[in-house]
C-alpha cells in the first residue's frame, strides 16, 4: 500500500501528463500548416505527427472516462471502485487495455473476416474524426469549420454503419439482433439530436462552435433553452448507447449485441469508441449548452479556459454515469416511442419556440418560460401516466395484504 | 400485426442459454422470434440434474439433509427445514420449542437473503446495475450471521431431524436485531431506488401477465401466485413451526404482472424482518434437540409435507420402509413448477420481456434440475 | 504466575444451556386430522365407485384408483363442487419393484383441501392417461416421471426428455438402476 503523499504525487504527475498532452496537441496544431500547402515529405510528416497527437489525446480522454465511470459507479453502489493499479486506481484502464490487447483474438469460423475486422475501425474512425472540429478552447481547435455542428452530425452518423456491419458479419443471431437494434435506435435518435442542436444554432446564428460558445459568454443556453438541452442530452445518451438506452448491446438480452463475437484488441476498439463517443456527447453538451470555456465573469486565460471546458464536460459525463447507476434499460418499442412520440415533438416545440422568440424579438426570458412550460407538461404527463398509477397500486396492496394474527397464544414458561 | 406481403418472412429460432447472462444458471430456452416478438418458447432444463432424489435413497436420513442444501442453493435452510419436518412427521417427533424458533428465524432470514438476491438480479436482468450491490451488501451480513450460527455460509447442514445441530451462539439475539435494522434500511433503500423507477415501471407493469385460474392450473406458487391475486401462503393456511405464534401480513397482488411479482417479494422482505423480531421477542432458553435415537429410523409409512420457500411451495413426499435410509424422496421444487407458467406468460412478448418474465419467476436451477 | 485463560473462552462457555435434550413428544400415527376427515368424506363422495382403497395421514387423505379410471377420477376431483381441486401440486412416483405407484397430490386452494390420488401401474406395462387436459402443471411432472421411471402418459402432447438428455438409456429413478456402476463416458 502506497502512502497518501506518494499517491497524490503520482496523481499530480498524471495531471501533468494530461496537460503535457494538451500542450503537445497545441504544438501539433501549430505544425499542421494550411490546407493550401503543397504536399511534401515535410508537410506529410507534420500532418502525421499532428494526427498522432490528436489520436493520443482523444484516446486518453476516452480512457479517463472509463476510470471515472468505474470509480463513480463504485461510489454510488457502496463500493470503492478500482484502487489497486496506480493511485486511486487511475491506471486501471491502462491495465485493462494491456489485458485486452494481449488476449487471443478470436473470430467465429463462419464470419466474413474482412468486414468483421473492418467494423471496429469503422466505428472508431467517426468518433475520432469529429474531433477535427471540436474546440478545446477558442484557439485550440484543429479546424474551426464554419459548419462545425453540421460536420459533427454528418460524421457521427457514420458509426452506425460499423455497428451494423459488426452485427451482420459476426454470423451470430445475437449480433444481428443487436445490429438491427442499433440501426433502428441510432437512426431514430439522430433526429432529436439534430433538433436540439438546431435550437442552439438558431439562437447563436452560427454553426461554428466558437461562435456558439462566444454567444453564451453572458448566459449559457441551458438557461435559455432547457427544453432543447433535455432533448439533446437524452438523444445523446441514446446516440452513444448509454443506459437506459443501451439496448443494442444489452448484456442480459443480446449479450453484447454487435460486439458479442469480438474479443481482445478488436473488442477494445469498440469499447474505446463507446467512451470516446460518450466524451464527445458530453463535450458537445458543454459547448452548446453550458457555455464551453466561457463563464459570465470575464475572460479567462488559455489554460483556465481549457480546464473550465473539460470540467463542464466531465460534469456532464458524471450525469451520464449517474443516470446509468439509477435506471434500468428500456425496451425496444419503448425506446422508439420515447424517440418518435416524445423527443421529436419536443424537439420541434423547442425549435418553434426559438423561432417565435427570434422572429418577434421577445425578451430571452420568454424563451426560458416557453421551454420550461413544455418540459414541465411532458414530465407531468409522463408521471401521471405511469408513476402515480403504480404508487396507487402499491398503496392498495399494502392495504389489501392479508393480516395473519397468531392462531395460538404462546404461554411463557419463564419469568 | 403480420401482413401478407409479396415477400415471405420466416420466424427465427433464438437459443437463449444454457450459457446466457440472464438465464440464472444453466436454463435454456429456445425462442421462436418474429423480429423482436416472441412467438413461442420451448424451455429446456436438466443441465444441472444430479439425481438428488436417487442419491437420497442411498443415504441415511441425516445425510439427506446435505442433499437438500444443494437443491435451492439460495435458500438452503428452508430446504433443510422441509426435509427435517417430513422425517420428523414420519417418526412422530416434535422438536423442542427453542429449536423451532431458531429454525423459523433462520428460515425467515434466509428468505430475506433470497429475496434480496432476487431483487438485485432482477434489476440486472432489466439493466439496472445498482440494486444488486445494495442487495448483496445486506445479504452478506445475513450470510455472516449464518456462518456464526451454523459454521458455513451456504451449505449449512444445521437443521437436523428433531431440532437443530446446536444452540445459537452467545450474543445471537442482539446481533440479529442489529442486522435486521440494517437489512430493513437496505431493503427500503432498494425499494426507493427501484420500485417506482419510471423505466422499471415501463419494463414490468403489464408484462408477463398471468391470471389466477391459469396460474393455479400451471401450479404456480409462492409470491408469483400471490401476485395473481390468490391469497395462498403455506405459513398462513397450514402454519408450521412457530408461525402460529406470529402475526404478519401476506401481501397479495391483483394484476399478476412482473411488477406485482417483484413487489410481492419486496413487501415480504419487510414481513420477514418483522417475523424474526417477533421470534426473538418470544424465544426462550431450552433444549434444541428432541429426545430421539441418534440414527433416525422412521417406521414404515409415507408422508407429504409442504412448506413456504422463498420461491413458492416446496413439497416433500417421503416414503420409509423402516430402515435408516429413505425408500423414496420426491421433492416438489417450486422453481420447477413455476417454470411451467413461462410459456403462457411469454407468448407475444418482446425478447427483452422474455428476460424480464424469466427473471420475475426467480428460478434456481439447482432446484429445477435436482 | 498463573496464566489467565483468554477472555473469549470464558464468554463462550458461560451461556450455553446444559440440557440439550427435551422431552419426547408423542404424535398419533397414520390418522387423519379433522380437516383431513372432511376432505376424505368429500373425496369418497366424488370418487364413489372408482375408489379401491383409501387412507391418509394428517390432513392429506389418499384414495387409490385403478389406472383406467385415473383421468375420470382426476376430473371428478377437479370438478366436484365440494372438492374443487384446482392445483396439481405434485406427482410423485414410487418404484415398489412389483408395481410403480403414482401419487398425484392435489390441492384445493379455494376450499382448503389436500388429497392424494394413488395409481398403481405394472413396470412392464407402465402406461397411464395424461392429466394435462385438467391441469397444465401435469405436463412437466409427467415428462419428469417418464424420464426417471419410464411411465408413459397417453395424451401428453410433449413427452420429450426433460431432466435427462435425448438418447439417455434407462430410467434412473427405478430401484433397479445402479447408483454407482453407472458410467456416462
Amino acid at each position: 500500500m502506497k502512502s497518501r503523499p506518494v499517491q497524490l504525487l503520482i496523481a499530480l504527475v498524471m495531471a501533468g501528463a494530461l496537460a503535457g498532452l494538451l500542450a503537445l496537441f497545441a504544438l501539433a496544431l501549430a505544425l499542421l500548416g494550411d490546407p493550401g500547402d503543397a504536399v511534401t515529405p515535410l508537410t506529410a510528416g507534420r500532418l502525421a505527427l499532428a494526427l498522432l497527437a490528436l489520436l493520443t489525446l482523444v484516446t486518453m480522454l476516452g480512457v479517463s472516462l472509463v476510470w471515472l465511470e468505474r470509480k463513480q459507479l463504485g461510489r454510488m453502489q457502496g463500493r470503492v471502485g478500482p484502487t489497486r493499479v496506480g493511485p486511486f486506481g487511475l491506471l486501471q484502464p491502462i491495465a485493462d487495455a494491456i489485458k485486452l490487447v494481449t488476449k487471443e483474438d478470436v473470430s467465429p469460423g463462419a464470419s466474413s473476416k474482412a468486414i468483421f475486422y473492418a467494423a471496429p475501425i469503422l466505428v472508431f474512425v467517426p468518433s475520432f474524426v469529429v474531433w477535427l472540429t471540436i474546440p478545446l478552447s477558442r484557439d485550440l481547435v484543429v479546424r474551426n469549420l464554419d459548419l462545425g455542428v453540421f460536420f459533427f452530425i454528418a460524421v457521427s452518423v457514420l458509426g452506425i454503419v460499423g455497428l451494423i456491419l459488426a452485427g451482420w458479419s459476426s454470423n451470430s443471431k445475437y449480433a444481428i439482433l443487436g445490429g438491427f437494434r442499433s440501426a433502428a435506435q441510432l437512426v431514430s435518435y439522430e433526429i432529436p439530436l439534430i433538433l436540439g442542436a438546431l435550437s442552439v444554432v438558431m439562437l447563436a446564428g452560427s454553426m461554428r462552435f466558437t461562435d456558439v460558445v462566444d454567444a453564451q459568454a453572458s448566459v449559457p443556453y441551458i438557461a435559455l433553452a432547457p427544453l432543447a438541452f433535455a432533448v439533446f442530452f437524452i438523444a445523446g445518451l441514446a446516440e452513444v448507447g448509454r443506459t437506459p438506452f443501451d439496448i443494442y448491446f444489452a448484456e442480459s438480452e443480446v449479450v453484447g449485441g454487435p460486439f458479442v463475437e469480438y474479443s481482445g484488441a478488436h473488442w477494445a476498439v469498440f469499447f474505446l469508441a463507446e467512451y470516446v463517443n460518450t466524451f464527445v456527447v458530453a463535450a458537445l453538451g458543454a459547448l452548446l449548452f453550458l457555455g464551453g470555456w466561457t463563464w459570465p465573469f470575464g475572460d479567462l486565460g488559455q489554460a483556465a479556459a481549457v480546464a473550465l471546458f473539460l470540467g463542464k464536460t466531465y460534469l456532464l459525463a458524471v450525469v451520464i454515469f449517474w443516470v446509468r447507476a439509477t435506471f434500468p434499460r428500456l425496451r425496444i418499442d419503448q425506446l422508439m416511442m420515447v424517440g418518435w412520440k416524445a423527443l421529436i415533438p419536443l424537439g420541434f416545440v423547442s425549435v418553434i419556440a426559438v423561432a417565435v422568440q427570434r422572429f418577434y424579438e421577445w425578451p430571452v426570458w420568454t424563451l426560458t418560460l416557453m421551454s420550461l412550460a413544455a418540459l414541465g407538461a411532458a414530465v407531468a404527463v409522463q408521471l401521471r401516466a405511469q408513476r402515480s398509477g403504480a404508487v396507487a397500486t402499491a398503496k392498495r396492496y399494502a392495504q389489501r395484504a392479508v393480516a395473519v394474527e397468531p392462531s395460538r397464544r404462546r404461554e411463557r414458561t419463564q419469568a | 400485426m403480420r401482413t401478407q406481403a409479396a415477400y415471405e418472412t420466416v420466424d427465427m429460432m433464438l437459443n437463449m442459454g444454457p450459457q446466457h447472462p440472464a438465464t440464472h444458471g444453466v436454463f435454456r430456452m429456445v425462442l421462436t422470434v418474429d423480429g423482436e416478438r416472441v412467438v413461442d418458447v420451448t424451455p429446456h432444463i436438466g443441465y444441472l440434474h444430479r439425481g438428488s432424489e436417487k442419491l437420497a435413497e442411498h443415504e441415511s436420513y441425516g445425510q439427506v439433509v446435505t442433499l437438500f442444501d444443494r437443491l435451492d442453493y439460495v435458500s438452503n435452510l428452508n430446504n433443510e427445514l422441509i426435509f427435517c419436518r417430513a422425517a420428523e412427521r414420519l417418526m412422530g417427533v416434535e422438536p423442542p420449542e427453542r429449536a423451532q424458533y431458531i429454525r423459523t428465524i433462520l428460515a425467515e432470514l434466509n428468505r430475506l437473503a433470497s429475496h434480496l438476491l432476487f431483487i438485485g438480479t432482477y434489476a440486472i436482468d432489466l439493466g439496472g446495475m445498482t440494486p444488486i450491490m445494495y442487495g448483496f451488501r445486506e445479504r452478506e451480513r445475513i450470510q455472516n450471521l449464518f456462518e456464526s450460527v451454523t459454521g458455513a455460509r451456504m451449505m449449512h447442514n444445521f437443521i437436523r431431524i428433531g431440532g437443530v445441530k446446536e444452540d445459537a451462539p452467545p450474543g445471537f439475539a442482539p446481533r440479529v436485531r442489529a442486522l435486521l435494522d440494517d437489512a430493513e434500511r437496505g431493503v427500503a433503500e432498494i425499494d426507493r431506488l427501484l420500485t417506482f423507477n419510471e423505466v422499471f415501471l415501463a419494463r414490468t407493469r403489464g408484462v408477463g401477465v398471468i391470471d389466477a385460474p391459469s396460474a393455479l392450473s400451471c401450479g404456480l406458487t409462492g409470491p408469483s401466485l400471490r401476485a395473481s391475486g390468490v391469497a395462498y401462503d403455506v405459513r398462513k393456511d397450514y402454519p408450521y413451526e412457530v408461525y402460529p405464534y406470529l402475526s404478519y401480513k401476506v401481501p397479495v397482488g391483483e394484476n399478476g404482472d412482473c411488477w406485482d411479482r417483484y413487489y410481492m417479494r419486496v413487501l415480504e422482505c419487510y414481513e420477514s424482518v418483522s417475523m424474526v423480531r417477533q421470534c426473538l421477542d418470544q424465544m426462550e432458553d431450552g433444549p434444541v434437540m428432541a429426545q430421539m435415537r441418534r440414527i433416525a429410523r422412521p417406521p414404515k409409512g409415507e408422508v407429504y409435507v409442504h412448506g413456504e420457500n422463498p420461491r413458492g411451495d416446496i413439497g416433500v413426499f417421503l416414503v420409509s420402509d423402516g430402515t435408516d435410509k429413505p425408500y423414496r424422496v420426491k421433492v416438489r421444487p417450486p422453481s420447477f413448477c413455476n417454470l411451467v407458467a413461462l410459456r403462457p406468460m411469454m407468448r407475444g412478448a418482446y425478447i427483452a420481456d422474455a428476460v424480464a418474465i424469466l427473471g420475475s419467476l426467480d428460478i434456481v436451477l439447482g432446484e429445477v434440475d435436482r | 504466575m498463573t496464566e489467565q485463560p483468554p477472555a473469549g473462552d470464558q464468554e463462550q462457555a458461560a451461556p450455553r444451556p446444559a440440557a440439550h435434550r427435551g422431552p419426547p413428544v408423542e404424535i398419533a400415527e397414520e390418522t387423519l386430522s379433522p380437516s383431513g376427515e372432511r376432505t376424505a368424506g368429500a373425496l369418497r363422495l366424488a370418487l364413489r365407485d372408482m375408489m379401491v382403497a383409501s387412507g391418509g395421514r394428517d390432513d392429506v387423505p389418499w384414495a387409490r384408483v385403478d389406472r383406467e379410471h385415473l383421468a375420470r377420477a382426476a376430473s371428478a376431483c377437479a370438478s366436484s363442487p365440494n372438492l374443487g381441486m384446482d392445483m396439481l401440486h405434485c406427482l410423485a412416483a414410487v418404484d415398489y419393484e412389483e408395481r410403480i405407484e403414482l401419487n398425484y397430490v392435489l390441492f384445493s386452494l379455494a376450499r382448503g383441501h389436500k388429497a392424494m390420488l394413488k395409481v398403481d401401474v405394472p413396470p412392464d406395462d407402465a402406461r397411464v392417461d395424461s392429466l394435462t387436459g385438467i391441469w397444465e402443471a401435469a405436463g412437466w411432472h409427467e415428462r419428469e416421471t417418464r424420464d426417471l421411471f419410464g411411465v408413459e402418459f397417453a395424451g401428453n402432447p410433449d413427452l420429450s426428455p426433460l431432466l435427462l438428455y435425448e438418447g439417455f438409456e434407462g430410467h434412473p429413478g427405478l430401484r433397479s438402476f445402479p447408483l454407482h456402476d453407472y458410467e456416462e463416458w
